[in-house]
């Protein structure tokens, strides 16, 4: 009901605190189609268990960060700065390594 | 052609948003540094006494703030020439303090490591003081403040009555809330509400130096 | 009066009386007393009227426990004059009975309706005719009321103060154990918060030993700082938070360990008439005689299904009560037995009572043995008729924070099975009440607390063992106590099973015979544990009268769930500080100084107009108008790489703008759907000022950052938002103003539409943008906002000359709408793209590389949308309403209407709506269905003021 979670910057603030930003999912890349770009968009996995996913310290030094948490339990894992995060974790239906969102040319 | 016009340098007064409440309250102001300041409520004395007993409120809003982008390098809250040199993230920091006390551009940008904008009027102040000012700030609060969590000389961000904001324990019994500029006035209303409950009361620049000496 | 001598322990301090006024007539207590134990010292035994029958009802636990003494105090209601402290001129009322508590008018739904009024029974029958139920519902509130509510308070009596308060531990529960948990816990040098619930500590012990001991205990503690609240109660736990109502003041204590030492509660016995003034709780009884110095009776029938109530008599014939006689449930009594012999007291083996008679109060307890017939009934004289069923384990927020009960034979009730983490338990909850275990388990508790928190020592560590190994032996010496009570004694009448909600044996078994067989489904029905006594007198009679009518065992039947709160608390203790966050402009001031009307705007209070809207914006197509847009996002975007960052997150380009020029953007989803606009500012190579709308500010610094937070782009992000203010001074004569007040060279040439130059404006540096949204040459000026006035002042007094006029959100909506801006959020929803919004030109589909959107962007860029948005005016003067349907000639809905405004300057009604696609052209007629009118419109693709811009570029 007000779990707790540890800003990676800030140290450990009611989720009050915190945006929300969904489970990590992969961004098809160019040339996609409209199936796998609305897969993308409008479908989540919603997984009952363990998840990585994007949080926001909107109330205190605004930063985004990611978390693993069972959606079970409301147990995380951990928090880190995207660059500090382990590999490893469930990241979507694409293959292949932990995606940049948006690719960098 | 870059960001001058965020530089504080003006001919013309320079107000905090909180400075109508002030007046309210029965604030006296002189200008320093361009500033409108409230230098006390006609009663310096007792406001210096709710400083020792119970908790004021002074709005310092026109403390001068910087923000350093980059790899500044500090480990913790510092306190050098009289300001609080404050890391929010390892690429991001808050200088603040008296004008006078700022660094000049030499100082904070070595090899052009760091990048700084002047943010003063991003973040209005209120600095809370008196041996019931932790209680006051957990009226509104929930950041553990006690001296083992919250040190003196420590910066917390976090949500203050609801907004984004920061705290800075200044003292064994002073702190100061940073918050944006655009709910000075809800912020205001919010630490009078509080502190008044508890004995506190609104106090001048006189009475915060009288608290320094 | 019924004071009994002075003797040492009492609360009471004789030489202060306390004068204080009881439904209108004065009465007269001691400083220390109760509203309760004044009232009855003066003689009063009803305090209240029950709930559904309104039958009479008296003291019964004195501890705050039972509902049957709740009063409006100073004309709140909620209190409960037991354990309400006596104050000089309070004002006490009674809550629930008309025109008086001695002289009650529903007292009929007693008499006549008990047979007739099952659960359920208003429900069933007032439901029909339906149209009526507002009707009843009036009556029956009025009927069935806890009070009310006075309709104006002072908001200090309505509301609380929230405290935060983080401790490591939080000991809940000012009895023995709970004390011995704080001090063991303090002492290895934790941060503790101790809260009781009752206005004193010392819990059993008040009542045992009037509170011998305790003093010192709890001196001891405070010199350790532990934070010792009185009457301050533990209303729930949520995930390691604990809301704790002390008075005028909510502390929600976030603490790392909890041991919950929250004691048991005596439990009532179930006879016929069990709710008459003058049964009370053996405790209760106690309490009022040991603390207060009150004679509860003058003699006294007592029932007891263990131990305690042999204490009570015998401490009760030690005050002076004449004891009629002690029913014993047993077949064995315990040792005070003997003592009560001695007395000449006998009891009564295997003894219970069946029925409590009287009027207005009891007068005659009916005994009989366990299991009797009628015939051996035996009728006793009394004006006071004790009982104790026990004690239940107060599990209630321990089992909210996660812990497990099991049924106990032994013991007749539910207790601890499986303590969560993070978990302790002390005293009589955990099963260790006797005076032998009750200090070690608290002391235990409080060092397991402290050890979890990464305190103690070496010997702290080796004192764990010897205390477990001193409660094992204190439990294994320990004969069985008590016996379950029957479910009901009860052969005929009223026997409550629920004091608060009047729900008696039968209702139980009525229920039962509905179907609603399980217990949480006859909770639900019956209400039974749903009143202000949340269960604590009536959950575990409920499951013996379940478990008696289902042929199960209470094991069978379990517990309902605990939910918080653990005890009635009024709305406004959770209500928080009325104080709603609120954003300004740093010009807000002289907003109100001009008599603007004020409304919220998003997270802002903004000016919607200075009186006349319609007037304002002609007055910026005459002369000028100037309006406060300091609530526009601003982020500064720099880096070497800003550039092509906007080029990813805009779908428009910007890598190529040029220093000191200006571009519309609209920020996409990568769904392709328009997010928010706004207009980006090259300042130099590195350094790009963003704006957004006043709406999206956060969520577009938000969406910025989330982008940037796993690339490799070097690229920083400021949000100026609060720190710059902004104003838009617009109108054929805002050149001539800003000219007079600015050492920028505003001449068209030298600062020409979509340039933005830096310099001095009254003395304030700024940054001045050539744009504007509201038709005429206009300059959005940007600036410290410390300075937001001096600016605001210094133009509206060079603009004096011309005319003049701030304007607000309203005469902008009308301005932009002539020029067809789209205001997003507005004229688009959720779904809407820049191909359907007429904006397909901000789509840049040939540029290099990503951006985000793109791939969606594509998609909708090779179809045509199925609706477009376009302008209408309207062949009448009618102005449509936003969100007005746009039908087809068949009738079925096909577009909406999204602006629409009267312009003053056109002279006609103008807007703004969604189309089909295939209609969307200049000069088609549309039909508009408004609230079941039908409305002709005429479409527009261009703007309705200055089409080509020629005025803006001049």
């Amino acid at each position: 009901m007000s779990f707790l979670l540890a800003c990676p910057n800030c140290g450990v603030r009611e989720v009050s605190d915190f945006g929300y930003g969904g489970e990590i999912s992969s961004r098809p890349g160019a040339g996609a189609d409209f199936r796998q770009l609305n897969a993308y968009n409008y479908f989540r996995r919603n997984v009952a268990g363990v998840q990585r996913e994007w949080w926001f310290h909107r109330s205190g030094c605004r930063a985004w960060f990611i978390a693993e948490r069972d959606t079970r339990t409301n147990r995380v894992m951990f928090t880190a700065l995207p660059k500090d995060v382990p590999p490893g974790g469930d990241s979507g239906p694409a293959e292949g390594p932990e995606p940049k969102r948006l690719a960098v040319s | 052609m870059s960001l001058e016009f965020l530089t504080l340098d003006a001919p013309a007064v320079a107000r905090s948003p909180m400075e109508r409440q002030a007046r309210a309250a029965g604030a006296r102001f002189e200008v320093r540094d361009g500033w409108n300041v409230a230098v006390d409520y006609g009663a310096p004395e007792r406001e210096r006494e709710i400083c020792r007993t119970a908790a004021g409120w002074a709005d310092v809003s026109h403390l001068a703030k910087l923000e350093l982008q980059g790899d500044h390098g500090l480990a913790g809250v510092t306190r050098r020439g009289g300001a609080w040199w404050c890391p929010v993230s390892d690429r991001r920091a808050l200088v603040l303090g008296a004008r006078g006390s700022m660094p000049g551009p030499d100082e904070t940008e070595p090899e052009a490591r760091v990048h700084v904008v002047e943010v003063t009027s991003n973040f209005a102040a209120l600095t809370l003081i008196g041996p019931l000012a932790r209680e006051v700030v957990a009226r509104f609060c929930a950041l553990d403040l006690r001296p083992q969590a919250t040190p003196v000389g420590s910066l917390r961000p976090g949500s203050v009555a609801r907004q984004p904001g920061m705290v800075l324990r200044e003292g064994e019994h002073r702190f100061m809330l940073l918050f944006g500029w655009a709910i000075g006035e809800y912020m205001w209303t919010v630490v009078q509400d509080a502190a008044t409950h508890l004995g506190g009361g609104p106090v001048g620049q006189s009475a915060l130096e009288g608290a320094d000496a | 009066m019924s004071r009994l001598p002075e003797h040492p322990g009492e609360r009471i301090d004789r030489q202060k009386v306390i004068r204080f006024s009881f439904d209108g007539k004065t009465v007269e207590g001691f400083e220390g007393d109760t509203v309760g134990s004044a009232l009855y010292a003066a003689g009063r035994r009803t305090f209240s009227r029950s709930f559904k029958y309104h039958r009479r009802r008296g003291l019964m636990c004195c501890s705050g426990q039972c509902p049957n003494c709740i009063v409006a105090v100073d004309g709140a209601p909620g209190a409960r004059a037991c354990t309400e402290p006596l104050r000089e001129g309070m004002r006490v009322e009674h809550l629930n009975a008309r025109p008086g508590l001695e002289f009650d008018a529903m007292r009929a739904t007693d008499l006549v309706g008990g047979p007739f009024t099952p659960p359920g029974f208003y429900y069933k029958t007032f439901i029909r005719p339906r149209r009526l139920w507002p009707l009843y519902e009036k009556v029956l509130r009025h009927a069935a009321g806890l009070g009310r509510l006075p309709r104006q308070q002072p908001e200090r009596m309505w509301r609380t103060e929230y405290r935060r308060r983080h401790a490591d531990v939080l000991v809940v529960g000012g009895g023995v154990a709970g004390l011995e948990a704080a001090r063991a816990a303090s002492r290895l040098g934790a941060d503790v918060v101790l809260a009781e619930e009752g206005p004193e500590l010392g819990g059993r012990r008040l009542v045992d030993e009037a509170g011998e001991g305790i003093a010192a205990l709890a001196q001891d503690l405070r010199a350790g700082g532990v934070e010792v609240l009185t009457r301050a109660s533990a209303l729930g736990y949520f995930d390691g938070i604990v809301p704790v109502w002390q008075g005028d003041t909510l502390h929600q204590v976030r603490a790392r360990r909890h041991v919950f030492a929250t004691g048991g509660i005596e439990q009532p016995l179930l006879f016929a008439g069990n709710d008459l003034p003058g049964v009370m709780l053996s405790d209760g009884a106690r309490r009022l005689a040991s603390l207060y110095s009150v004679k509860p009776g003058s003699r006294a029938v007592v029932v007891t299904t263990s131990d305690r109530g042999l204490h009570a008599a015998l401490a009760l014939h030690e005050v002076g009560v004449e004891i009629a006689a002690v029913a014993d449930l047993r077949q064995l009594s315990g040792a005070p037995a003997q003592d009560l012999g001695e007395r000449g007291i006998r009891v009564l083996p295997r003894h219970t009572v069946v029925e409590a008679r009287g009027g207005k109060a009891v007068a005659q307890a009916v005994l009989a043995p366990v299991g009797g017939e009628e015939a051996d009934e035996r009728p006793l004289d009394c004006d006071l008729l004790v009982v104790s069923g026990g004690s239940a384990p107060a599990t209630s927020l321990l089992l909210q924070a996660g812990a497990r009960t099991a049924y106990d034979a032994a013991r007749g009730g539910f207790a601890l099975s499986e303590l969560p983490d993070g978990v302790q338990a002390a005293g009589e909850v955990a099963g260790a009440g006797e005076p032998d275990s009750v200090a070690p388990s608290g002391e235990l508790a409080g060092l397991e607390a402290a050890h979890a928190v990464g305190l103690g020592d070496e010997r702290s560590g080796a004192r764990v063992p010897e205390l477990r190994e001193a409660l094992a032996v204190a439990r294994a010496g320990r004969p069985a106590v008590a016996v379950p009570p029957p479910a009901s004694g009860a052969r005929r009448g009223k026997c409550f099973a629920c004091l608060c909600e009047d729900v008696t044996s039968k209702d139980i078994a009525y229920s039962v015979k509905e179907g609603y067989d399980s217990i949480e489904l006859c909770k639900r029905y019956t209400t039974v544990t749903m009143g202000p006594c949340q269960g604590r007198m009536c959950q575990l009679p409920s499951i013996a009268l379940m478990a008696q009518e289902t042929s199960q065992s209470l094991a069978d039947v379990g517990t309902t769930t605990a939910r918080p709160p653990w005890r009635s608390v009024p709305m406004g203790v959770l209500a928080g500080r009325p104080i709603d966050p609120a954003k300004r402009s740093a010009i807000h001031g002289r907003h109100r100084d001009l008599g603007a009307n004020v409304k919220w705007a998003g997270d802002w209070r903004r000016p919607y107009d200075y009186g006349d809207p319609q007037a304002e914006a002609l007055a910026v197509h005459h002369g000028a108008g100037l309006i406060d847009v300091s609530t526009l996002g601003k982020l500064l975007v720099r880096g070497a790489e800003a550039g092509a960052f906007l080029d990813r997150v805009y779908p428009n380009r910007f890598s190529d703008l040029r220093p000191r020029r200006i571009r519309y953007g609209v920020v996409s989803s990568d769904a392709g759907r328009i997010l928010d606009d706004g207009t980006i500012c090259r300042l130099d190579q590195e350094t790009f000022y963003v704006t957004t709308t006043s709406s999206g500010a956060g969520a577009i610094e938000e969406w910025f950052s989330w982008w940037l937070a796993d690339s490799d782009l070097e690229v920083r992000l400021t949000d100026l938002t609060q720190g710059v203010g902004a104003v838009n001074l617009a109108g054929p004569r805002a050149r001539e103003i800003i000219s007079a007040v600015t050492d920028v060279d505003c001449s068209n040439e030298a600062f020409p539409y979509l340039d933005a130059r830096q310099g001095r404006l009254a003395g304030v540096r700024c940054l001045i943008l050539r744009i504007g949204f509201v038709g005429e040459v206009g300059y959005e000026i940007h600036f410290p906002a410390a300075y937001g006035e001096h600016v605001w002042d210094a133009l509206l007094e060079a603009g004096r000359p011309y005319g003049i006029r701030p304007f607000g959100l309203e005469p902008q909506r009308i301005l932009r709408l002539q020029k067809l801006h789209v205001l997003v959020g507005q004229d688009t929803d959720s779904e809407s793209t820049p191909f359907g919004a007429a904006m397909p030109w901000i789509v840049k589909l040939d540029k290099d590389g990503d951006f985000i959107g793109r791939s969606a962007l594509e998609h909708y860029a090779r179809e045509t949308p199925a609706t477009s948005l376009v302008g209408f005016t309207m062949s009448d003067g009618h102005v449509p309403s936003e969100g007005a349907v746009v039908v087809d000639e068949r009738g079925t809905p096909a577009g909406q209407v999204t602006s629409s405004r009267y312009s003053p300057v056109l002279g006609r009604v103008i807007g703004m709506a969604w189309v089909p696609s295939a209609l969307a052209r200049d000069g088609v007629s549309i039909t508009i269905s408004d609230e079941g009118q039908k409305l002709t419109a005429e479409l527009r693709t261009r703007p309705f003021y200055d089409p080509d811009g020629e005025v803006l570029r001049s």
